[in-house]
């Protein structure tokens, strides 16, 4: 048995680790392309209206946005209906979409340098880079998953994540008053005048 | 009077400087680049009209990247009222001033004098380099120190970054000294002007204050009023990129407090962790 067990390792080791390798060059890859994307978009825009409009669709296309608000609700998404899930996701996307876009200073370029990629777990690989701007240098993770392709589903700058914020917010929120008050709190939040 | 004055100077003093110093989360406003992948950019599966819970290989308890950094926030209450006292007070004084100081300026005028605070800063970084035993790091502090203090004009310049060895050295302060030699955050305190902080790093600002040339005037100047120039100087200097910081942390939150506790938290703990 145990040569058995040797021998499979033996065997498919090399294959697991090309695998692993294939993915994080893979996600890497989508990473690059994205940003690439986001960038030429705002070099292009005239002013923040235009950058904001035009990011969104962007956005969309390459963060998950429902894994995002599910790990920002935290373990009592459980418990919200589909129609209260499906609210709540559009109402987040609507503030990361805002929250991304005001980052932006039209005329602004960042300098981005990817250093190194890491899979700390099966179907997902962290990317980080170094994000020059304004003069300032910043680490900046992106950690992606494959679902459907690989998609952005948390970013942490200099060690904060904007997932692990989020949930630190509502998370209380859901406590005191479940998935109807976490509904309320995003849509306070998206007709704040910013 | 003697007694009161210098007692005003040093406590307006300590404020200023230690505005400079405040540990707003991300000190840097960052840009992020929005980011991610995906092929063939499936419009089906964009976010906002897909069913969550069809998203495969998810399992909400195993995210333990994700679960709420915890501090001690007895004084929360307090905690929120400063809060809001700090943040009206940013909105009618320090912005003000902060715009007045941007216009005034030019943007390089004002890149070469936050060099020149940064590169002042070097007894802060060696000392507490030092005191967690980073003697490599405080070599490389020293280093960078020389190169830009005197191929760099004072500090004008940042020279320094033209060797990739002296790139991204990682911050050094009090607080961070503490937090290596075992000492949790305690608790979680909103300062008056200052913002953010806890227990501990609260008591390391005090550290960096007395370890930064820019207010050594205030302990050793006399009574001479120049030696309110450079901590004044300083907080001024300082004050677009804290509360660009402070905003960004701010902008579409739920909780504005907790927003910026929770990410005051998880920053410390990463430049701990650096």
């Amino acid at each position: 048995m145990n040569f058995r067990l040797t021998f499979a390792f033996a065997v498919f080791a090399p294959f697991l680790s090309l695998t692993a390798a294939t993915s994080l060059e893979q996600a890497q890859a989508r990473l690059r392309s994205a940003i690439d994307e986001v960038l030429a978009l705002a070099d292009k825009a005239k002013d923040r209206a235009t950058l904001v409009s035009r990011i969104g669709p962007v956005l969309e296309k390459h963060i998950s946005f429902a894994a995002m608000t599910r790990r920002a609700v935290g373990p009592g998404w459980r418990t919200f209906t589909p129609d209260q899930q499906k609210k709540a996701t559009g109402l987040f996307s609507q503030l990361v979409i805002r929250s991304y876009s005001n980052k932006f200073t039209v005329g602004e370029h960042p300098e981005i340098s990817y250093k190194s990629a890491a899979a700390p777990a099966s179907g997902r690989v962290d990317v980080t880079t170094t994000t020059t701007y304004q003069g300032n240098r910043y680490t900046v993770i992106y950690r992606m998953e494959e679902a459907e392709g690989w998609r952005t589903t948390d970013v942490v700058i200099e060690g904060v994540s904007m997932v692990a914020n989020y949930r630190s917010q509502l998370d209380p929120v859901y406590k005191r008053g479940g998935a109807d008050a976490v509904l309320n709190s995003l849509t306070q939040s998206v007709a704040n005048p910013q | 009077m003697k007694t009161p004055l210098a007692l005003s100077r040093l406590l307006i003093g300590a404020a200023c400087a230690l505005l400079t110093q405040c540990s707003i989360p991300g000190k840097k406003s960052a840009t992020v680049v929005p980011a991610a992948p995906t092929a063939a950019a499936a419009p089906a599966a964009a976010a906002p009209t897909t069913n969550p819970a069809a998203v495969p290989g998810d399992d909400l308890d195993a995210l333990d990247d994700y679960a709420v950094i915890e501090i001690s926030d007895p004084l929360e209450r307090v905690n929120r009222g400063t809060f809001w006292v700090n943040d009206k007070m940013y909105l009618v004084l320090f912005r003000p001033l902060s715009k007045g100081y941007e216009k005034v300026l030019p943007k390089r005028l004002r890149k070469g004098i936050d060099n020149v605070f940064e590169n002042a800063r070097y007894p802060v970084r060696l000392v507490n380099c030092a005191l967690q035993g980073k003697f490599r790091r405080a070599g490389l502090e020293t280093e960078k120190f020389v190169l830009n203090t005197v191929g760099g004009l004072g500090g004008l310049l940042r020279v320094s970054e033209k060797f990739p060895s002296l790139q991204g050295i990682p911050e050094e302060d009090t607080g961070k000294t503490f937090a290596t030699w075992g000492l949790g955050h305690g608790v979680y305190l909103v300062i008056p002007f200052l913002g953010p902080s806890s227990l501990r790093d609260g008591v390391g600002l005090i550290g960096d204050y007395a370890l930064n040339p820019a207010n050594w005037g205030v302990f050793w100047g006399g009574k001479h009023d120049w030696t309110m120039i450079p901590p004044s100087a300083n907080t001024l200097r300082a004050l677009p990129a804290q509360l660009s910081a402070y905003d960004e942390a701010k902008r579409d939150s739920i909780d504005p407090y907790i927003a910026l506790r929770s990410a005051y938290v998880q920053y410390r703990e990463e430049a701990v962790k650096k």
